[in-house]
C-alpha cells in the first residue's frame, strides 16, 4: 500500500492528506493537546503560531508517534498510532521533519546526514553499505543536488560538527530534499538561524510544497506566519485560531499570546511588506501550491 | 499602607554550595562514620603498629637493592613484562569484541511509544539477557577468572588472557551500553520519526555519537588489564605476576626489585600513551 510513496504521492495528492482528529496529550496532570482538530489537504501550507508550552512541539510529536495520544491522527487516511511497527514505519517515511536545534548526528559527514533523508528506503545492505562505504552513485548525485540546492556544494564531507548552526539547518533541509517526503513538520525551523538562511530554508521549503508536500511550520515570527495562507494558533493546547492570516486580527493576537504581542517585535500592524525574495504573499494563494 | 522594607538576608535565602542542614543527610554522615569504624575493627587497622615497626619492611627494602641487571634476570624481565603486554592487548580487545553486541543488546530501545504490552516483553527479553551475562561477567574479579581458567586450561598466559577478556567483556559491556543510553537522543529520534528502524537509529544515530567514548573506555580497560596481568600471574596465569611470585619463594629480592621496576615503568608508559591518545580523541 505505501509502495512507490513517492510516485503515489504525486499521482495521487490525498495519500498525505493529514486528520487530526480529537487529539488530546497528557504530561502527567498537565494537558500539553486539549482535544485539538484540524484537517491539512495534500499540498497545504499551514503556519502553526503560539506561545512556548502552546503544544506546537508536542503537537508534531502526536503526529509522527513519538509519543502516545488519545484521538486520532490520519496520515493519508491510515491511523498513525494504531499502525504496526512497520506500517509506522512506512508512513514516517512519508513525513520530513527539521527542527530548531537541526537534530543532525554531529559526528557524520554532512553528505551522510543529508542522504539519510532516503534511510526509510534503504533495505539492510545498503544501510550497511552506506554506513561503511558511502551511499551508492544514484544516491550520491541525489546528496551533491540537494547540497547545491542549499548552497553547500563541496561540503558534503566536512564533519557536521564543523558547520555554522545556519550550515547545519541548511544540511537539515538538504536531508528533506533527499527524502522528498509528502508532508514536512518543520518545528521553529528558523529560530535559531540568521535572515539569509531564513529565506534560503523557506525557499527549499516552498520547492518541496510546490512538488506535493504538505507543509506544516511552527513559527514564533508572527510576520512570518502572516506569509502562510493558513494560521493555526494554539493556546494552551487547544486550538484558538484557524483561517486566513487576513482574518487574525490584532485583538485576536493578543489573545492568543495572552497580551504580549504589544510588545512583540516580530509583528506589526503594517500590511505585509516584502522582506526578501516573494515574501508578500507565499504562491499558491489558496493554500494548496499549484501542482 | 506598604510595610518598611526588610533587610534582604541572602545567607540564609540562597545558602551556599555546602548541602543544608537536614535529618537525611545527617544520618547518612552518622551512618558512614559506624561503617568507617566498624571496617577499622574488623581489619584490625592500625597505624600505629606500620609506623613503629618498621624493621621487617626496611630489611625487605634493603635486600632488594642493588637491583639485579645481570643479563639472564633481564632476558626474564623483558619476556615477563612483553608477556604482560600481551595478555593486557588482547584482553582487551576481545573483551571489546564480546562487549559491543551485549552492549547493543543490553541498551534500552527508545522506541516504545504505541507498543503492546507482549511487543514491550519481547523486546524487554534480549536486553535482560545482555545485561544478565554482562553482569556475570563483570561482577567475578579478573582473578577468579584465571583461576578458574588455569584450573581448566593448565597455567600459563592463555588462561589469564581468557581471564582478563572476560572481565573487560563484562566491564566494558556495561559502559558501552551506558553510552549508548547517554547520547543525545533527538537526533536518533529525528532519524526514527523519519522511517528509519531501530538497526538503522543504531547504526547512525547511536553508534556515531558513541565512537570516541567506546574508543577511549576500550583504552582505559587497556590501561586497567595491564596493572591485573601483573597480579594473575600470581595464580600461574603468566605474566611478569609469574616471575616475581617465582623470585619472592626464592627470596631472590634483587630480582624482585628489577621486575617490580620493570612493571612500574611498563604501567606508567602504557598509561601515559593511553591518557594521551583519550584526550586526543574527546578533545
Amino acid at each position: 500500500m505505501w509502495t512507490n510513496r513517492r510516485e503515489s504521492l504525486t499521482s495521487s495528492p490525498p495519500n498525505n492528506r493529514l486528520e487530526i482528529k480529537r487529539v488530546s496529550v497528557a504530561f502527567g496532570r498537565n494537558l500539553a493537546l486539549d482535544d485539538v482538530s484540524f484537517v491539512i489537504e495534500a499540498g497545504e501550507r499551514v503556519a502553526v503560531i503560539g506561545t512556548s508550552g502552546a503544544g506546537k512541539s508536542t503537537l508534531f510529536r502526536a503526529i509522527t508517534r513519538d509519543i502516545g495520544v488519545s484521538g486520532e491522527v490520519r496520515l493519508g487516511g491510515k491511523e498513525i498510532h494504531s499502525l504496526s511497527k512497520r506500517g509506522l514505519r512506512e508512513a514516517r517515511g512519508l513525513i520530513g521533519r527539521i527542527h530548531q536545534s537541526y537534530n543532525l548526528v554531529p559526528q557524520l559527514p554532512a553528505g551522510v546526514n543529508a542522504a539519510l533523508g532516503d534511510v526509510g528506503e534503504m533495505g539492510k545492505t545498503r544501510t550497511l553499505r552506506t554506513f561503511l562505504i558511502g551511499p551508492e552513485a544514484a544516491l550520491a548525485k541525489r546528496v551533491e543536488a540537494a547540497m547545491e540546492r542549499v548552497g553547500l556544494a563541496g561540503m558534503s564531507a566536512t564533519k557536521t560538527a564543523n558547520l555554522s548552526g545556519g550550515q547545519q539547518q541548511r544540511v537539515a533541509v538538504a536531508r528533506l530534499l533527499v527524502q522528498k517526503p509528502g508532508l514536512i513538520l518543520a518545528d521553529e525551523p528558523f529560530a535559531a538561524v540568521d535572515p539569509v538562511t531564513t529565506e534560503r530554508v523557506l525557499d527549499a521549503l516552498l520547492e518541496l510544497n510546490g512538488g506535493g508536500a504538505s507543509l506544516l511550520v511552527s513559527l514564533h515570527d508572527v510576520e512570518l506566519a502572516k506569509r502562510f495562507p493558513r494560521v493555526v494558533a494554539l493556546k494552551e493546547g487547544r486550538v484558538a485560531y484557524d483561517g486566513s492570516p487576513e482574518s487574525l486580527s490584532k485583538e485576536k493576537l493578543n489573545d492568543i499570546y495572552d497580551g504580549d504581542m504589544e510588545t512583540n517585535p516580530k509583528e506589526s500592524d503594517e500590511p505585509d511588506e516584502p522582506t526578501g525574495p516573494d515574501v508578500t504573499r507565499l504562491k499558491g494563494q489558496d493554500g494548496i501550491s499549484a501542482h | 499602607m506598604a510595610s518598611p522594607p526588610t533587610e534582604y538576608d541572602g545567607q540564609k535565602s540562597i545558602g551556599g554550595a555546602v548541602p543544608r542542614f537536614s535529618w537525611g543527610s545527617s544520618l547518612a554522615i552518622l551512618i558512614i562514620l559506624g561503617l568507617a569504624g566498624w571496617s577499622y575493627y574488623g581489619t584490625q587497622f592500625d597505624i600505629l603498629d606500620l609506623l613503629t615497626n618498621t624493621e621487617p619492611a626496611s630489611r625487605f627494602v634493603s635486600e632488594m637493592f642493588p637491583p639485579d641487571f645481570s643479563l639472564a634476570t633481564l632476558q626474564a624481565t623483558g619476556q615477563g613484562v612483553l608477556e604482560t603486554f600481551h595478555m593486557s592487548f588482547l584482553g582487551a580487545l576481545i573483551g571489546a569484541i564480546v562487549a559491543f553486541p551485549l552492549a547493543a543488546l543490553g541498551t534500552r530501545n527508545i522506541e516504545t511509544v504505541g507498543a503492546s504490552r507482549s511487543e514491550k516483553i519481547v523486546r524487554a527479553v534480549p536486553y535482560h539477557a545482555a545485561r544478565f551475562v554482562l553482569n556475570v561477567f563483570r561482577s567475578v574479579p579478573d582473578i577468579l577468572w584465571a583461576l578458574v581458567f588455569v584450573v581448566a586450561l593448565g597455567l600459563g598466559p592463555f588462561p589469564g588472557t581468557l581471564a582478563l577478556a572476560v572481565h573487560s567483556a563484562g566491564v566494558l559491556g556495561k559502559l558501552y551500553s551506558e553510552t549508548l543510553e547517554a547520547v543525545p537522543s533527538r537526533p536518533v529520534e529525528a532519524l526514527a520519526s523519519t522511517g528509519a528502524d531501530g538497526f538503522q537509529s543504531f547504526l547512525f544515530g547511536m553508534l556515531p555519537q558513541g565512537m570516541s567514548n567506546f574508543t577511549s573506555l576500550t583504552l582505559y580497560q587497556w590501561e586497567c588489564n595491564i596493572r591485573s596481568a601483573t597480579i594473575l600471574g600470581f595464580v600461574g596465569a603468566g605474566g611478569i605476576g609469574q616471575q616475581i611470585l617465582i623470585s619472592m619463594n626464592l627470596f631472590d629480592y634483587p630480582k624482585v626489585a628489577t621486575l617490580v621496576g620493570a612493571t612500574v615503568i611498563v604501567v606508567l608508559v602504557v598509561d601515559r600513551f593511553s591518557a594521551s591518545v583519550r584526550k586526543r580523541i574527546t578533545d
